[in-house]
């Protein structure tokens, strides 16, 4: 095993949903001698795909946490982490952006680029992490790589170019030429693991020419040695491939792959391609924060012998155990060595170091930095940083969305309720979109989550992992309630019962605030308040507006603005303040014009143009806003923006009107406004329940 | 009674002097075509159309051809940005997002496209999705490969549904581009089809717009409108007003 940085890759494969990328990955594993036989997702054997290590994933044929694992190409230690392709899931695939270098983007050479190629692509613009392009399904009907390549251009903008011309297409796929090298290639033997080289066939001959011309042009771009060896005509393939690295590495050009995982053609010069032309991990520049220094910015170095920096990006409670994955940016890790984990203060010993093959590991003694490895009976969150004593350094925080989807759970018994509650530990620790509570009016267990789905998934997993069976009750939106107007409040609070008395006097106004949840400013001269009052005050507010009087939901887009008050000698107290604020905002809050907002998706549907039409409609009975919809030729896609309240149980209407064969994607948007009558509606259906409340 | 800000800016528009000159606006079931050179600013004048009647809370469908939605988008944004840079108008765009609620963007691949498939999505968005659009703006249809036949296709979808159409007609041939009266020659074919023709032509620093023909009448008159070279916006034309 190589140690070397300059022979490590980090990558991602990330794709839309069906484009093949599980396949691809079970292919690769299967080349690099990981495996010894290619199972299939939603393969008949009944054994599925290796990289897809739960069962749960193996039945629906979807790829849900991304396992990590390692293998060997040309003398190069390649970390593969398979990504989720749902959008539900995105907190899986920013993570694991977050961690690797460089990335390959998988298309689908019928559908080209999809909704969520665009999400992906938008991911890997945002962590700037360069990539190649593998137009996979070759052998489809339909498939066209030249289409595909143009979107990639298009669409997403990229400066993408051909490497590869195919040989025959469709059912005719028989092999692929290499435009450096100038030579066919053939994939045999029963799992194309003999690759035969070559001439070009002569009726190919041209177009392949034509091709490197191209490839050449754009290449050149990036290196002037190669521009003036192709001006003497002697353009030799060590100089092209430098300067297509240069340009991957840059984010400047975009080289495009072709093949068929599952017909076994195109894998090995793809992982030939990864080697090549993806960065090793000190080619990438690595920042963290300095918590020592105000949270200042501080590069990170590759050098092994420099102070241990590391980020545990994934927990896993496996067969093995608790398993932690963990990626180490700076120095090495070492049997035994001390860490300290930087946002708890704990201090850890490094026990068991291993590799992740998907479901298989192997011990190891050491790793060093750039290395992705995992760690045995480590307690942390996902997200936490581990650092040699001595340092405070946290690498930049991974965006965590709110949930925007609740349900209630109960356990069936008394046996399930304990696992139950050991199966939401482990799965809020290792997601952190994934939250759960105790809901204290209704004494009901609430978990909430991204999408139905990513809570389905969960449930799924509490009956099969820790044979937790759960009543589940109505999915629940997350609302939110906010003002509209600016109002004045102007409360005395006061409270004379023998003893000691309670006095609070508070003055000034609620604004409502355009961005964000909630801003407290202090306007208090003179000290009407006492300053050791004010952090009361805000504390009131803030308890106060955890559930507002509409519908008992946050309120959130207020600013409180605090411009003067009262306070006792005797009766003033930090609780008397905190009661004042609550009792100012109750008193004025249906003055301020409260609004009940809701979340709405950005939802994309695809698939054949004839059910555009049906499409247009199912989202117009949604409350949906369409965007845009886009024809091309025999496919297209509608982009919306539908409230999730109206989402429930799409995926069933969409599967039933076209036959299955459209699909849609959905990520949260933003909060918007509901309607008046839904309002209302809303409105009378928290009365009720807190009158059912009451009775009980 | 008073105007809100919106209201008189509605009023105000220089739009309104284009609808005066065409007797009161394309009128439904109409056809108007821009017609111009490629980058004189056909797009921005639809958006800025298109724009207009969000404002009066009627909703649109943008017809592209264009490869890419997400510049049309931005077209859209930076129009109401330029009318929002107006005294008092930006707390009324606010609304920005509502206005947008009324405009559906439907983008079709050119090679593709034959204009029964365009009129069939038009009709499922108009009659199955219930979007009671009244103006389709069609920006880039190639009229050298559509012929009259089916821009009377459009002009017979328009009647039966009750909307007016606006095209932007790219003229590609040599010069001249435009007869005696100004009709430009590659739409001479399309007269008995098309109601308004509007050309857009440079004029020293700044672009001006001539109608060529009105309804039923084919004589040349100067619009008194500009392109705003800054703001990509339709404005007065205060110079030619002093001719």
């Amino acid at each position: 095993m190589s140690t070397d940085i300059a022979r490590m890759r980090n990558i991602g494969i990330s794709a839309h949903i069906d484009s093949g990328k599980t396949t691809l990955t079970e292919r690769v594993l299967f080349y690099c001698k990981k495996i010894h036989k290619i199972h299939e997702v939603k393969g008949k054997d009944g054994v599925g795909a290796t990289m897809d290590s739960m069962d749960l994933e193996r039945e629906r044929g979807i790829t849900i946490t991304s396992a990590t694992t390692n293998v060997e190409w040309a003398d190069h230690s390649i970390n593969i982490i398979d990504t989720p392709g749902h959008v539900d899931f995105t907190i899986e695939v920013e993570r694991s952006l977050r961690v690797l270098d460089s990335a390959i983007l998988v298309l689908c050479s019928v559908g080209g680029v999809q909704s969520q190629t665009i999400t992906v692509d938008r991911q890997l613009r945002r962590y700037n992490v360069p990539f190649i392009a593998f137009v996979n399904k070759l052998d489809r009907v339909g498939a066209n790589p030249f289409k595909v390549r143009e979107q990639i251009a298009d669409k997403l903008g990229h400066n993408a170019v051909l490497m590869q011309v195919p040989i025959g297409l469709e059912s005719a796929f028989r092999g692929l030429i290499d435009l450096v090298t100038m030579k066919a290639l053939y994939f045999d033997g029963p799992e194309g693991e003999d690759i035969r080289v070559e001439e070009i066939p002569a009726e190919l001959a041209a177009e392949a020419a034509e091709k490197r011309e191209e490839m050449l042009d754009a290449v050149s771009m990036h290196s002037e040695a190669l521009m003036e060896a192709i001006l003497e005509g002697r353009p030799t393939e060590d100089l092209v491939r430098a300067a297509v690295r240069r340009g991957v590495v840059a984010r400047k050009l975009v080289p495009v792959f072709v093949g068929s995982a599952y017909r076994n053609k195109g894998i090995q010069p793809l992982l030939d391609a990864v080697v090549h032309y993806l960065p090793n991990p000190s080619e990438v520049e690595n920042r963290a924060i300095d918590l020592d220094q105000d949270g200042a910015d501080r590069v990170l170095t590759d050098d092994t012998s420099a102070k241990t920096v590391a980020l545990a990006f994934k927990l896993e409670d496996g067969a093995y155990g608790q398993l932690t994955y963990i990626r180490i940016y700076q120095g090495s890790l070492r049997k035994g060595d001390e860490l300290v984990n930087t946002r708890s203060g704990q201090k850890i010993k490094v026990g068991r170091l291993v590799r992740m093959h998907a479901d298989a590991m192997a011990e190891i003694q050491e790793a060093g930095s750039g290395d992705i490895v995992a760690l045995f009976g480590v307690e942390c969150a996902s997200g936490d940083t581990f650092c040699s004593p001595g340092l405070n350094l946290a690498m930049t925080a991974i965006y965590v969305p709110e949930p925007v989807i609740s349900l209630a759970i109960e356990p069936v018994d008394k046996n399930a309720a304990d696992r139950m509650a050991k199966a939401l530990h482990r799965f809020t620790k290792e997601d952190p979109t994934f939250r759960t509570h105790v809901d204290p009016e209704s004494n009901e267990t609430i978990i909430q989550g991204m999408g139905e789905l990513h809570l389905d998934v969960y449930i799924e997993r509490m009956k099969r992992e820790y044979r937790a069976e759960v009543k589940t009750g109505m999915p629940q939106v997350a609302y939110r309630e906010a003002i509209s107007q600016k109002v004045d409040f102007d409360y005395t609070h006061k409270k004379q019962t023998g003893g000691s008395g309670q006095y609070a006097r508070v003055i000034g106004r609620l604004e409502p605030l355009a961005k964000g949840a909630y801003e407290f400013s202090n306007e208090v001269k003179g000290g009407r308040i006492p300053r050791e009052f004010i952090p009361s005050c805000e504390k009131g507010f803030k308890a106060v507006m955890k559930k507002g009087q509409l519908i008992g939901f946050p309120v959130i887009g207020v600013r409180v603005v605090l411009t003067d008050g009262q306070d006792h000698p005797v009766d003033s107290s930090d609780i008397a303040f905190q009661t004042a604020a609550q009792g100012a905002f109750r008193q004025v809050y249906a003055m301020a014009k409260p609004q009940i907002l809701e979340p709405v998706m950005k939802v994309s549907v695809e698939g054949p143009t004839e059910f555009a039409g049906s499409v247009f409609a199912t989202i117009s009975q949604r409350r949906g806003t369409i965007v845009s919809s886009v024809e091309d030729g025999t496919y297209s896609r509608v982009d919306a923006e539908v409230p999730l309240s109206e989402m429930f149980g799409y995926s069933m209407v969409l599967r039933s009107l076209t036959q299955g064969k459209a699909e849609f994607t959905m990520e949260f948007l933003k909060y918007g406004r509901v309607p008046p009558y839904i309002a209302e509606l809303l409105a009378e259906q928290h009365l009720e329940k807190k009158k059912k409340e009451s009775q009980k | 009674m008073t105007l809100t800000v919106k209201e008189e800016l509605i009023k105000r528009s220089p739009l309104r002097i284009l609808e005066k000159s065409i007797s009161g606006g394309l009128g439904k079931g109409n056809i108007g075509v821009l017609a111009s050179r490629k980058g004189v600013g056909k797009t921005a004048c639809l958006v800025h159309i298109a724009a207009d009647k969000l404002l009066q809370d009627k909703p649109i469908i943008h017809v592209s051809f264009a490869s890419r939605v997400d510049h049309i988008i931005t077209w859209y944004e930076d129009i109401f940005k330029e009318i929002a840079k107006k005294p008092k108008m930006k707390s009324a765009l606010d609304t920005f997002d509502e206005l947008i609620r009324k405009r559906v963007i439907m983008n079709f691949k050119q090679d593709g496209a034959r204009t029964e498939q365009v009129l069939r999505s038009l009709e499922a968005m108009i009659v199955h999705a219930n979007f009671r659009a009244e103006t389709v703006i069609v920006d880039g249809l190639d009229f050298t490969q559509a012929g009259p036949e089916d821009l009377r296709k459009f002009k017979d979808f328009a009647g039966r549904l009750g909307l007016e159409v606006w095209f932007s007609a790219s003229l590609k041939k040599d010069d001249p581009l435009f007869d005696g009266q100004g009709i430009p020659f590659e739409l001479i074919g399309y007269l008995g089809v098309v109601d308004v023709i509007i050309s857009l032509k440079h004029h020293g620093d700044h672009v001006h717009f001539s109608l060529v023909k009105d309804h039923d009448r084919l004589t040349p008159k100067d619009l008194r409108l500009k392109l705003d070279p800054t703001t990509l916006l339709i404005a007065k034309d205060i110079r030619a007003r002093a001719r």
